[in-house]
């Protein structure tokens, strides 16, 4: 039972915690039957023996109007015909007749038991089991005596079959009363315990709400860090690339200088250039590689999105691995997360690598799938195929390459994360991923991408665009903001290549104050993260505050800075810049800010 | 038994023994306080008992109102003749009022016809024998008493209530046929105890 309960006596009736009161009134309600039932006995009791006083009075009365001539005239017979008669009654025990001096004058008794020898004044008296009752005889005024009745009250065991009745009957209201309370008690616990199964069956979807958040979150944090042990994985590849890359750089420099003839400086100087741009290029995946960020599908041409990893590929694989791709120009876009689709397809090829120790080729293979129907999916989907041709899979394990934690590799050469984030990738962008594989044959993994409607990839890259010839500077006064000296003057001697007269500020705070002192400046180019309070985008900020119409072009080699700038509709240019990048910017920059001057004219 | 009360009651018209033999016996004992408990054995016993009576039998008749002066009149019981109680009824009335009314003796010697009595006890004397008594009382609204029962008299007048002694014990028997002419109206009670009743 429940804690604080009113009273031990009440623990027969079952109740549930809450139906205390219930119980007490359930209890009150039958003590209070009871106790009227036994009111109402003795109330009956007290009238019944009124009634019996009234009856035997009266019958008293009638004696004593009947036997006024006999005792009068001494006919003490006639008398006792009278008293003989009202021993008919059988609650009539004894019955007399006095004269004027008290004198017996004649008496009917039933056997053992006897009339008081002296005649008794007016009285009506209950005398333990018996009523007695004595009344005048009169007539006319004339007291001729008195008579004596005794009946017995009531035999004790028809009163006590009549309390025994209302006793009944009120044991059984309670009893009625009891099991009324005990069936809502049964009631109302099964209320109880429905509230009780509603009750833990929300708090069991709080707990597996919880339970998938958290399995998100962790989930996530599982991502993060795949990403960051792939990332791992590239870093000496791309330090051993970015070597080699210096190495064509420094090398190249040093010939240029040594030598006069123009075919070789020609030649050295694309070998520097293209160094160079490859490094770029590494450095820009990287940054989306290890940016943290969630699922942010945009629409993405997958063709271009492969050749634009091809690199990040070749720098995760051996050398004796070739990778094919193979895509029709075609290709429909796709609404995916381009840095998962990275990690992804970076993670299934190390896959395809690992079963491969002797070498191989990996075959990835994109086409359009129009109107699919089947397992769910619906629509039209790009497919993509990867395939090795390596040792394959087991039968027995291929359901489960896709599970989290699941790997054939030994203990400190996998995670077993790998495929499950391919398979959660797929699944969080509507589409599905599935293995194939024979022992022996290889494996193929494949992905289904819903097809991105109604939404046209962005350009993948500013890639160089072969415009000639470079819009001039024509002589523009151009404020150049960099903190670090080196770039300063790099940048400087493009600008002034281009034919813009630069002024260099080292910071945002000295740029403001510049551009106040002058205003004599048609545009400024600044560097995104500098030293001091204020940064590039802020800086931008201000001068679209103080200095409206003077155009602003930014530079950085963050990538997350970019998205700010692009957020903040500032032109940006991304390091490391070519100088045609840089003169088209500018001009743009200038013929937009003109164009804007014109409308608003 | 009732029925036998109420043959005794509604019996035969003329003169009827009444069947039930209640009444026959009369414990003469119970009539006086201060009475002997033993059966009449002296005139005077006797007369002590029918002083009581008389004025019980007051208790068991009514008189037309026009008889008493007033609500609060008292009634009055003559005695007229030779007065055989002395002062046994003075003693027996003492005290005693009947239906509100104090009850009072006169004597007289003789009977008038508009005497103021309600109850007559003619004893008859020398002046009036009992018989003129008894004729100068008939019609009026006097209930007439003697003690001579029927045909005692030998001039064959009797009263309304006749004392008679039977077994040694004081009876009476009732000519209803006189009470009547006498407008008198006598108790059920009084008719059952009498030995006779005249109808």
């Amino acid at each position: 039972m429940t804690s604080g309960r009113p009273s031990p006596l009440l623990d027969f009736i079952p109740f549930q915690r809450g139906w205390e009161p219930i119980r007490v009134v359930a209890f009150a309600s039958a003590v209070l039957l009871v106790a009227a039932g036994l009111g109402l006995t003795g109330y009956s009791a007290q009238l019944e023996r009124t009634d019996r006083a009234a009856q035997a009075e009266a019958q008293a009365r009638i004696l004593a109007a009947s036997v006024s001539g006999d005792l009068a005239f001494d006919d003490e017979h006639g008398a006792r015909d009278y008293l003989n008669a009202l021993l008919v009654n059988p609650a009539i025990e004894a019955a007399a007749v006095y004269d004027s001096g008290g004198r017996l004058f004649a008496q009917s008794t039933r056997p053992d038991q006897t009339a008081p020898a002296e005649g008794l004044t007016q009285r009506t008296v209950f005398d333990g089991a018996h009523l007695i009752v004595a009344e005048p005889v009169a007539q006319s005024g004339v007291a001729l005596g008195t008579v004596y009745l005794r009946t017995a009250v009531e035999p004790a065991g028809r009163r006590l079959a009549r309390y025994a009745g209302v006793a009944l009957l009120a044991a059984l209201a309670a009893l009625v009363i009891f099991v009324l309370t005990a069936a809502h008690g049964a009631l109302s616990r099964a209320n109880q315990s429905l509230e009780d199964r509603a009750a833990d069956l929300a708090a069991a979807n709080e707990a597996l709400t919880r339970e998938m958040e958290e399995r998100a979150k962790a989930e996530e944090a599982l991502r993060q860090g795949q990403k960051m042990e792939a990332l791992g994985k590239l870093t000496g590849g791309v330090a051993h690339d970015f070597n080699n890359l210096l190495m064509v750089a420094s090398g190249g420099l040093e010939m240029l200088d040594r030598t006069e003839n123009p075919e070789r400086r020609r030649k050295l100087r694309d070998g520097i250039r293209e160094a160079v741009d490859r490094g770029a290029r590494l450095t820009r995946q990287l940054l989306a590689f290890s940016r943290r960020s969630p699922l942010n599908a945009v629409a993405v041409d997958l063709g271009q999105r492969l050749d634009a990893i091809r690199m990040l590929l070749d720098q995760s694989l051996r050398e004796d691995i070739s990778v094919r791709i193979v895509r029709p120009p075609d290709l429909w876009p796709v609404e995916i997360d381009p840095g998962e689709f990275d990690v992804a397809l970076l993670n299934i090829a190390v896959n395809a690598r690992d079963a491969m120790p002797r070498g191989g080729e990996i075959r990835i293979t994109a086409r359009n799938l129009p109107a699919v129907e089947e397992d769910g999916l619906s629509g039209d989907f790009v497919e993509l195929t990867v395939t090795d041709q390596g040792e394959g899979i087991a039968p027995e394990v291929v359901a489960q390459v896709f599970e989290p934690f699941f790997t054939t590799k030994a203990v400190g050469q996998g995670t077993g994360l790998g495929l499950s984030q391919v398979y959660g990738f797929v699944r969080s962008s509507g589409g599905r991923a599935s293995i194939a594989s024979e022992l022996g044959k290889g494996a193929t993994v494949t992905l289904l991408f819903p097809r991105a409607v109604g939404l046209q990839p962005r350009a993948e890259t500013a890639t160089a665009r072969p415009i000639q010839p470079l819009p001039e500077g024509k002589d523009r006064r151009i404020l150049l903001v960099d903190d670090d000296d080196s770039v300063a003057t790099a940048v400087g001697a493009m600008l002034e290549e281009l034919g813009y007269r630069v002024v260099r500020a080292i910071d945002a705070e000295s740029a403001l104050t510049r551009l106040q002192q002058d205003r004599g400046f048609d545009i400024v180019l600044s560097d995104m993260v500098m030293p001091g309070e204020m940064g590039g985008i802020d800086l931008a900020r201000e001068i679209a505050r103080r200095h409206k119409g003077l155009p602003v072009v930014l530079s950085t080699g963050y990538s997350d800075a970019a998205a700010i700038a692009l957020r903040e509709r500032v032109r940006l240019l991304a390091k490391p810049y070519r100088l045609e990048t840089l003169a088209m910017e500018l001009d743009a920059a200038v013929a937009e800010n003109d164009q804007k001057r014109d409308g608003s004219e | 038994m009732f029925r036998d009360l109420d043959t005794r009651r509604y019996g035969k018209p003329s003169w009827t023994r009444p069947k039930g033999t209640g009444v026959a016996i009369l414990a003469v004992m119970l009539a006086l306080p201060a009475a002997p408990s033993s059966a009449v054995a002296a005139p005077s016993l006797e007369y002590a008992i029918k002083a009581a009576y008389l004025y019980k039998l007051a208790a068991f008749v009514n008189w037309p109102p026009s008889s008493f002066e007033s609500a609060s009149s008292p009634l009055r019981i003559c005695v007229i003749g030779d007065d055989p109680f002395k002062t046994v009824l003075d003693q027996a009335v003492n005290g005693v009022s009947v239906a509100g009314r104090p009850v009072q003796i006169s004597r007289y010697d003789a009977a008038q016809p508009n005497m103021a009595c309600q109850i007559a006890y003619v004893a008859g004397s020398p002046a009036q024998s009992r018989a003129d008594a008894l004729k100068a009382l008939k019609g009026a609204p006097v209930l007439t008493v003697t003690d001579q029962g029927r045909g005692a008299d030998p001039a064959g007048e009797e009263g309304v209530v006749n004392f008679v002694l039977t077994d040694n014990r004081v009876r009476f028997d009732i000519d209803q046929h006189q009470a009547v002419e006498d407008h008198l109206a006598l108790s059920g009670k009084l008719l059952s105890l009498a030995v006779e009743v005249r109808r």
